[in-house]
C-alpha cells in the first residue's frame, strides 16, 4: 500500500493537550500538517484573478506565487523609464559575439543578450559583448563592457583566434553564441581551437541546467551551462528593464596572420529564384490587381519575390507556390507590399512575422489597411503604372 | 583532386530507422559533380569514409553515385574522429567535404572543426555549390548564407567544407550503382570511449517564445499579441494622385533600407 494506515489511536494522541492531572483532548484544534497539504481551491482562485479587467478572468496558465510576486512589482515599472545600472566590480564575466550584421542587432541577438543577462545576473557577473563595430545599441540591450574585435572581412578563423586569446586573458565564465550560419561557425572554431566544452543550439537555459535537442531531436540532453554555448533562435526572452553602461574596453589581441581564404565576395539573394519563405522582401498581389502584367513589371523593377492570395491561386493566374497564408507559405520576410488584398484572417496567419506591411487597396475598412504601417487608399492599378514610372525614370537619371 | 566525403550513421528524421543523412548525400553529389569537372584525369576521386561499429544502410551510398567506400571498423562507443583523422591524413586528399551536422547522433557538428584543427586545414562551413578555383590549387565555394544570399569564396586546397542544405539535391540511386561500388573494410586501431557528461531523457518540444501582451490584457489585445508584428507607423493616406502614392511607397522602402536600384 502506497498510503500508511490512519491509527486512530496515534490520531488521539495527537489532540492531547499537555499539563494538567487528567490527560485532557482538545478535538477541535487542527492537528500539526503532516503528510499531503490540503489544497484551498479558492485561494488558488483569487490568486489567478487577473486585476483590472470588466469582465472577471482568470489566469490560470501564470503559477500563482509568480503572480502573486510579479503583480506589485510590475504596476511600479509601468511608468518609471528603465534606469541605469552600473555593475563596477563584476564578480564574473559572461561573454557573447553577436553576429550583428551590419551594425545592427538582430532579434536573435537581442535574445542572445538576455541569455548572457540570465547567466550574469544570476551571481553578480558582468556581460561583455565582443563586436566587430562598436556601437550606441549594445548598452541598452544588455551589455556591460564592449570590446571591438580586430578582424576586417570575412576572415572567421582570425575572429576565432583573437576569441582564443581573449578566452584565456579575460578568464571568461561563458561564452554565447546564436546558432546561426556565422556564429555557429565561430562557436565551432573557438570550441575546436580552445579545446573548451561546447553545447550546440541550446533550446533553453537558466545558470543551473541547459538544453539541447540530440539524436535527431529525439533525445533531450542537460547539463550544467558549460563554457561555450550556442543559442537557438527563440529560445530566451530578449533582455528588458534595465539599461546597461556599454562601458568600451581594450585588450592587446595578437596579430592575425594571413588565413587560406584567398577571396569573399558577397552575392545578394536572387529574387527570382529564392523561395517564399526566405525571401526579404515580399510584394503581393490579389484579387484587386487585374493587370498582372504591371504586376510581374512591378515585382522585378523592386528587386522583390512575388506572391499572391488564394483568390489569385485558384484562379490560377499565379502559381500556387506564390500563395501567401496559412494554407500556403508562412512569410518570414522583413517587408510586405500587399497590392489589392482584403486581408482575410488566413491570409494574415502568413505575415504574421512581417516587420514592415504597406498596404494598397480601394476599400479603407480592408483589415490590410489597419495591419499596414503604410497604407494607401488607392486604386492599385494606378499605383503600379506610377511606381514602375517612377522606378524608370531613376534608373535613367 | 582527390575527394573524401565523410559519411556518420544517421536516423531518418521521420521513422528514426538508420538511414543516411541526406545532406551527407547531398555532399556526395557536390563531390562527385567537382569530380566529374576535372574529366577523366587520374588522380581525380571521390573515397567515402565512415568510422563506427557497424556500416548498415550506408552501404546505400554506393548506389548515390559513390565508387569506393572505406568502413574504419571501431569499438561501440569508441570516439570516430582518432581513426578518422588518421585515415585522412594517410589517404592524401585535397578536398575533405562534411555534412553541416549529423542527424541521430550528437548532431553538434563539431567534428569537422576538429579534424580540420587536427591536420591544421582550414574549414569553410555551410557549401551550397563548388567549382575548381581560376588558379591552380584552389576552390570556389559558394557558401549559403540566411534569405537566400550566398557568398562566393576562393580557398587555397587542400581545405575541410561543410554542406548546407541548400546544395543541390542527391544523385538518385541506382541499384546499379550499389552493384559496382567497393567497399573496404579496415580495422580501426582502439581509441577511448567519449564519456557522457550530460543526461539524457526523451525530447520535449518547448514552446516557441511568442510576443506577449500584458497580465490584465483583454482576450482580443492577447490574440493581437500572438496573431500580428508590431509595425511602425501606421500612417494611411486616403486617395492620393497615383504619383504622390508610388513617391510614399518609395520612399518607405529606402527608409527600410531596400535595394530597390
Ligand atoms: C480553409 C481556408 C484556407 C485559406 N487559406 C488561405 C491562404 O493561405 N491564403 C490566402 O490568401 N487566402 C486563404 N484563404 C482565403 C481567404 O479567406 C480569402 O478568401 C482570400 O485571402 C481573399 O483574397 P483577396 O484578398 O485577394 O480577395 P478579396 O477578398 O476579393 O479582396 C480583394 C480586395 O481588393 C480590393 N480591391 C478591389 N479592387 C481594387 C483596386 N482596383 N485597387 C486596389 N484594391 C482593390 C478590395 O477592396 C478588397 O479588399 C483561405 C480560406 C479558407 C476557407
Amino acid at each position: 500500500m502506497s498510503r500508511p494506515r490512519k491509527d486512530p489511536r496515534a490520531a488521539r494522541a495527537a489532540h492531547l493537550v499537555p499539563g494538567g492531572a487528567r490527560p485532557r483532548f482538545d478535538l477541535a484544534a487542527l492537528p500539526a500538517a503532516s503528510g499531503r497539504p490540503r489544497r484551498d481551491p479558492r485561494a488558488e482562485e483569487r490568486l489567478a484573478l487577473v486585476p483590472g479587467t470588466l469582465r472577471r478572468r482568470l489566469d490560470r496558465a501564470q503559477r500563482a506565487p509568480a503572480l502573486a510576486a510579479a503583480a506589485p512589482a510590475s504596476a511600479e515599472t509601468v511608468d518609471a523609464a528603465p534606469r541605469l545600472r552600473v555593475i563596477a566590480e563584476p564578480a564574473y564575466l559572461v561573454a557573447l559575439v553577436p553576429d550583428a550584421p551590419g551594425g545592427r542587432l538582430s532579434a536573435h541577438d537581442r535574445q542572445l543578450f538576455g541569455a548572457a543577462r540570465l547567466l550574469a545576473d544570476a551571481g553578480g557577473g558582468a556581460v561583455l559583448a565582443f563586436v566587430e563595430q562598436p556601437g550606441e545599441e549594445f548598452g541598452p540591450a544588455g551589455a556591460d563592457r564592449v570590446l571591438a574585435l580586430p578582424v576586417s572581412g570575412y576572415d572567421p578563423e582570425a575572429k576565432a583566434l583573437a576569441l582564443n586569446a581573449a578566452l584565456a586573458a579575460l578568464d571568461l565564465r561563458h561564452v554565447l553564441f546564436p546558432e546561426t550560419a556565422d556564429g555557429g561557425d565561430l562557436a565551432r572554431r573557438l570550441a575546436a581551437l580552445s579545446g573548451e566544452p561546447f553545447f550546440a543550439g541550446a533550446e533553453s537555459l537558466s545558470p543551473k541546467a541547459v538544453t539541447r535537442a540530440a539524436r535527431g531531436r529525439r533525445v533531450e540532453q542537460r547539463r550544467a551551462p558549460p563554457r561555450l554555448i550556442s543559442l537557438a533562435p527563440d529560445a530566451v526572452a530578449p533582455h528588458a528593464g534595465t539599461l546597461h553602461e556599454g562601458l568600451p574596453v581594450a585588450l592587446a589581441f595578437p596579430q592575425p596572420t594571413g588565413g587560406a581564404i584567398v577571396s569573399a565576395e558577397f552575392i545578394p539573394a536572387d529574387p527570382a529564384k529564392v523561395s517564399l519563405a526566405e525571401a526579404d522582401f515580399v510584394v503581393s498581389a490579389g484579387n484587386g490587381v487585374s493587370d498582372l502584367e504591371a504586376f510581374r513589371a512591378l515585382a522585378a523593377a523592386l528587386r522583390a519575390t512575388p506572391g499572391a492570395s488564394r483568390m489569385l491561386c485558384d484562379a490560377g493566374l499565379m502559381p500556387r507556390a506564390a500563395q501567401v497564408g496559412a494554407s500556403g507559405t508562412v512569410l518570414d520576410a522583413r517587408v510586405y507590399l500587399a497590392l489589392g488584398i482584403a486581408g482575410a484572417p488566413q491570409h494574415l496567419q502568413g505575415v504574421a512575422k512581417c516587420e514592415h506591411v504597406i498596404a494598397v487597396n480601394t476599400d479603407l475598412h480592408a483589415a490590410m489597411i489597419e495591419r499596414a504601417g503604410l497604407a494607401i487608399v488607392a486604386d492599385a492599378q494606378k499605383v503600379m503604372p506610377a511606381l514602375l514610372a517612377l522606378l524608370q525614370q531613376e534608373r535613367a537619371s | 583532386m582527390r575527394i573524401a566525403v565523410l559519411l556518420s550513421a544517421g536516423r531518418h528524421s521521420v521513422s528514426g530507422r538508420p538511414a543516411p543523412v541526406p545532406v551527407e548525400l547531398q555532399a556526395l553529389r557536390l563531390a562527385v559533380d567537382l569530380a566529374n569537372q576535372c574529366g577523366g584525369q587520374s588522380g581525380c576521386d571521390v573515397t567515402g569514409l565512415h568510422a563506427g561499429p557497424e556500416l548498415g544502410p550506408l552501404a546505400d551510398t554506393l548506389g548515390h553515385g559513390l565508387g569506393h567506400l572505406v568502413h574504419l571498423r571501431t569499438e561501440g562507443a569508441a570516439d570516430p574522429a582518432p581513426a578518422l583523422a588518421a585515415a585522412l591524413e594517410a589517404g592524401g586528399y585535397d578536398l575533405i567535404l562534411a555534412g553541416r551536422a549529423g542527424q541521430g547522433g550528437e548532431d553538434a557538428g563539431l567534428l569537422p572543426y576538429t579534424l580540420a584543427r587536427g591536420l591544421a586545414w582550414p574549414i569553410l562551413a555551410d557549401a551550397a555549390g563548388l567549382a575548381p578555383g581560376e588558379a591552380p590549387g584552389t576552390l570556389s565555394v559558394e557558401q549559403a548564407l540566411g534569405r537566400g544570399a550566398r557568398r562566393r569564396l576562393v580557398v587555397r586546397l587542400p581545405a575541410l567544407v561543410t554542406v548546407h542544405p541548400a546544395a543541390p539535391p542527391p544523385l538518385p540511386f541506382a541499384f546499379a550503382g550499389l552493384r559496382r561500388g567497393r567497399v573496404e573494410m579496415r580495422e580501426a586501431p582502439p581509441a577511448p570511449a567519449v564519456a557522457p557528461e550530460v543526461e539524457e531523457r526523451a525530447y520535449r518540444p518547448r514552446p516557441k517564445l511568442i510576443a506577449k501582451a500584458a497580465a490584465g490584457a483583454s482576450a482580443l489585445e492577447r490574440l493581437r499579441a500572438a496573431t500580428e508584428a508590431a509595425s511602425g507607423g501606421g500612417r494611411l493616406l486616403v486617395d492620393p494622385a497615383p504619383d504622390e502614392a508610388a513617391r510614399e511607397i518609395l520612399a518607405h522602402l529606402r527608409a527600410l533600407g531596400l535595394p530597390t536600384r
